[in-house]
């Protein structure tokens, strides 16, 4: 009963969000500079030729009309068409689509598809490795306050923070690909191409899983209950997997959830570097070309992304910790 | 197992600090030896060691604590130098520890069977799973916990803290332990709780034939439940003997100042005291106040938490007035409504004949003054970067009412009132004790030149020393202005020994308004006759345990139960009880109860048989 209020307060929080977002980057698009009609039929076309595509494409009407509009067909899972990107030069792209006039370019919706998997591919294979390299750390750190543990985790987790990460994935593609040829790191040709670019996020987000995890575990170890168990007659090993560790997981999750941001900047930044065709690649190239429709899609994507992620992590917060069912 | 058995048999036992320079002695030549199944009270205040003490038994000291010489030998084994294996095998198992603190004692993430599931199968890993289950409803159904196998289910956040007590006891007494340490486990419950862990422990001592160190700094309660006592000061034994020996003959000076500085309550020279009031200075009409609250794991659902539920008194001019009752009566809630902090939804406040509700802007803030309400904790209400005279000051400031040149001597003058040394001026709070740090703000109500003190626990933190000295202070400060306390408390102690009248609340209702005197000697409801008998006193005690100790804890003040909202747990509720909710009416001539029964004949207070008889086939049916 819990979970169905839950669930509904949160999607329609989720959706209210998503709305607003779409709403600032509708408007936001349509006050830069920029012609996007004359973008779509090329620099040397003459200004009737412009006009007439501007006015099929609507922009003449107001803002929130076209708004409007643009709403209509997103309730119908339409995101429209790419201004530039042509359907049959992105290969990979759309679902089969016969509208003669819309046909030749490629559809929003099929470009963020294609995309989608490989970025959340390489999300998760960070998460895993920055979760490989945290928690033996922040572990370790948050059982031993002011001990060489603690010093270490503190110390890996400022030399993590303090590396950029464009200056890392060039010195680990130097490093792995060209010298030791152990990892490919341009272009994705299969799985192995994610190992790089992952690896590089995940060192951008490990110190913060590394502090957050090392102070809450160090302030688990000092509650009542902790002391007391030994006592009560439970051994070390199962106090701190069982109980210490249980508690100290929930602000780690929630961290997940408030630095998703980041991670979502990383991941801009090492799809860049590593020409890693995922949706950060293809934002950057929207964002250069002026693609109003596949911007605004992603970003309404990447604020779906958002809400889902933030509402299974609360959800999973609340399966380890009752208090805070709220 | 034999009756006269040794069990325990502590031997020179030494706990120092490590690491400072002289090697501080937090325990020194501790010995003593545990019988089976006897009861071993033992006592004294703040810092005489006996958490150490009781941590040191069952060898759970953690740094910089160190056991410094000795031995705690239990059945031939000494705990203290035990290898990790062996004493993990008796810790938790033969030997059961319970603390102060049950709301902090279990991981809150875990449900509380679950938790106690755990610690007896690892303990005894032979028990197989439904048979440990079987265990643990089993004992939690003789703590009397209602409904243990829901219960079972439910995280600690959902206990209240006697039930909680109640929880750790079943965790400490599901292995049947040969011996237990209870370390001040009474210390965070309200009185009547308190009670009835204290019946609860000597019913299971009977049942499980366990012995039992148990540790408290109330003289009154080990005398109460303990075969044989030792009274600690400073790290050492100062004497050991039986109850009746401490409290008949005591032969230690320290024993003898224990005796004498405890409170008492009653007895034929005790003098309630009395006041002649002329005017009223705060007149509360039919106050009310709902909290509303998400319910949890709902949408849109709220719970209307009915925190106060109108309350109606008035506080003579000069006057001391009480106010007592346990967590959740709603006292803190009055006391909000009566400092100004919160508007109440209905009645009203009159304060010298003036609504509150009705002033605005000036005369509101004007008004404020003349009411200062002084916390339990000045730690926290005393900002850590002032120096002490600027936080006097500050209300003057604040309100200027007073020529800048003036501020200083007023708070001097007020610095010199409350006696404050005159050099703390310039200093900050931090190295000040917490009798000073009171004093402080006792000068920074005092400067505004207030009327009336709402003191709500302001005295409860502080030792018997410094707290008589503030109720010194209180009384003169009260001769020289004419002010007028209200004392918000749960010390019954207190309340008999300084206020005039008090009210008794239940559930956001005042069930029992009375003079002192007459409440103490011939209280007119059931619950007050409860309270004074959960009382912990050496005096000769008119309404036993026995007789007046209730079960069960209140009602949740989200749904009041129809009719008298006592009744769940009263012991002579007749049948009205349960339709209407019964009016306050006079009960003696210097007290208001409301009780159908009052004044009705056959409430004749303690020891009528007829009443007790009826209100025991009540509490068994319901
Ligand atoms: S009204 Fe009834 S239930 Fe309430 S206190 Fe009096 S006798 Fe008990």
């Amino acid at each position: 009963m819990f979970i169905l209020g839950f669930l509904c307060r949160r999607l329609f929080q989720g959706i209210v969000i998503i709305f607003l977002v779409t709403f600032l980057i509708f408007t936001l698009l349509r006050v830069v500079p920029g012609d996007p009609a004359r973008l779509i039929v090329g620099g040397m076309a003459p200004d009737e030729v412009v006009a007439e595509k501007a006015k099929e494409l609507g922009l003449h009407d107001p803002i929130p009309l076209q708004f409007v509009r643009y709403l209509g067909d997103l309730v119908q899972g339409d995101l429209g068409n790419s201004f530039i990107r042509p359907k049959s030069g992105a290969s990979f792209g759309g679902s089969a689509y016969d509208d003669p006039t819309r046909g030749e370019r490629a559809e929003v919706l099929g470009l963020i598809v294609d995309h989608l998997p490989l970025t959340l591919q390489l999300a998760a294979l960070a998460i895993l490795f920055s979760l490989l390299i945290s928690l033996p750390l922040g572990i370790a750190g948050g059982l031993n306050p002011g001990r060489w543990q603690d010093r270490l985790a503190f110390f890996s987790g400022s030399i993590f923070v303090s590396v950029p990460n464009f200056w890392l994935g060039i010195v680990l593609s130097l490093l792995f690909s060209v010298k030791l040829g152990w990892l490919p790191s341009i272009g994705y040709k299969g799985f192995i191409y994610t190992v790089l670019p992952a690896l590089v996020l995940a060192i951008e987000v490990a110190p913060f899983v590394i502090r957050t995890l090392t102070v809450s575990l160090a302030q688990v170890m000092q509650e009542e209950f902790i002391a007391i168990a030994p006592i009560r007659g439970l051994s070390r090993w199962r106090i701190v997997m069982a109980h210490a560790l249980r508690n100290a997981s929930v602000p780690v999750m929630n961290l997940f959830g408030i630095q998703l941001g980041t991670l979502l900047g990383g991941v801009l930044v090492v799809e860049y570097i590593f020409d890693y065709p995922g949706l950060g690649l293809l934002t950057i190239n929207a964002v250069l070309q002026r693609d109003f429709p596949l911007i605004q899609g992603i970003a309404i994507c990447i604020s779906a992304i958002f809400v889902i992620i933030n509402i299974i992590v609360d959800l999973a917060a609340t399966a380890v910790d009752p208090r805070l069912e709220y | 197992m034999p009756a006269g058995e040794v069990i325990l048999d502590v031997r020179d036992l030494s706990v120092s600090l490590e690491g400072s320079a002289a090697g501080q002695r937090l325990l020194e030549g501790v010995s003593f030896k545990l019988e089976a199944g006897e009861i071993l009270g033992i006592i004294g205040e703040a810092g005489a060691g006996k958490t150490v003490l009781a941590r040191t038994l069952v060898n759970g000291l953690s740094e910089p604590l160190r056991v410094s010489g000795g031995q705690v030998v239990y059945r031939s084994r000494d705990l203290i130098a035990l290898p990790r294996k062996e004493l993990a095998r008796i810790r938790g198992n033969e030997i059961g520890y319970i603390g102060a603190n049950p709301t902090g004692s279990l991981d809150p993430t875990v449900s509380i069977g679950q938790q106690i599931l755990e610690k007896l199968r690892a303990v005894q890993p032979d028990l197989s799973k439904a048979e440990a289950r079987e265990r643990v409803l089993e004992v939690l159904a003789a703590v009397r916990i209602p409904a243990p196998a829901t219960r079972f289910h439910e995280y600690p956040f959902q206990f209240s803290g006697g039930m909680m007590q109640r929880v750790m006891i079943v965790d400490a007494l599901v292995t049947n332990p040969t011996f237990l340490v209870a370390d001040n486990i009474t210390q965070s419950l309200d009185v009547t709780v308190a009670a009835q862990i204290i019946r609860l422990i000597r019913e299971l001592r009977e049942r499980f034939s366990t012995a039992i160190v148990f540790i408290s700094s109330s003289l009154p309660m080990v005398c109460d439940i303990a075969d044989e006592i030792l009274v600690m000061q400073g790290g050492r034994i100062a004497e050991k003997a039986t109850p009746e020996a401490i409290t008949g003959r005591p032969k230690h000076a320290y024993t003898q100042s224990l005796l004498e500085r405890l409170p008492r309550i009653w007895g034929p020279e005790i003098e309630a005291p009395r006041t002649t009031t002329a005017s009223d200075l705060l007149r509360v009409v039919d106050v009310a106040k709902t909290y509303r609250v998400r319910r949890k794991g709902s949408f849109a659902a709220y719970n209307d938490v009915q925190a106060v539920r109108g309350v109606s008194l008035t506080v003579g001019e000069g006057e001391n007035f009480g106010i007592v009752g346990e967590s959740g009566c709603g006292k803190s809630t009055l006391t909000r409504l009566l400092a100004g902090l919160e508007a109440p939804d209905r009645g009203k406040i009159e304060f010298q004949g003036k609504d509150l509700g009705s002033l605005k802007g000036s005369a509101l803030v004007e008004m404020r003054r003349s009411f200062q309400l002084l916390l339990q904790d000045p730690y926290g209400s005393l900002p850590a970067r002032m120096a002490v005279g600027r936080i006097i000051a500050e209300p003057l400031l604040i309100h200027r009412t007073c020529p800048k040149k003036e501020i200083r001597e007023r708070v001097l003058a007020a610095m010199a009132e409350v006696g404050l040394d005159p050099a703390l001026e310039n200093q900050l709070t931090v190295g000040l004790s917490a009798g000073q740090r009171q004093r402080v703000s006792i000068a920074r109500a005092l400067v505004l030149e207030p009327k009336l003190l709402i003191l709500d626990e302001t005295l409860s933190a502080l030792d018997p020393v410094e707290q008589s000295k503030l109720l010194e202070l209180f009384a003169r400060l009260q001769r020289d202005h004419g002010f007028t306390y209200i004392f918000i408390s749960h010390d019954m102690a207190l309340v008999r020994k300084v206020c005039h009248r008090i009210a008794v609340m239940y559930l956001g209702r005042v069930v029992e308004l009375a003079a002192n005197q007459s409440l103490f000697e011939n209280p007119g409801h059931p619950y007050s006759r409860a309270l004074l008998s959960a009382v912990p006193t050496l005096d000769d005690h008119p309404f036993k345990t026995r007789d007046h100790l209730l079960e069960g804890e209140p009602p949740s003040p989200v749904d009041i139960p129809r009719g008298c909202t006592f009744r769940s747990r009263c012991p002579i509720a007749v049948e009205a009880c349960g339709e209407t909710d019964p009016e306050t009416v006079p009960w003696s001539s210097d007290s208001m109860v409301a009780c159908h029964l009052a004044g009705a004949a056959g409430l004749g207070g303690p020891g009528d048989p007829g009443v007790r008889h009826e209100g025991e086939s009540h509490a068994q049916s319901a």
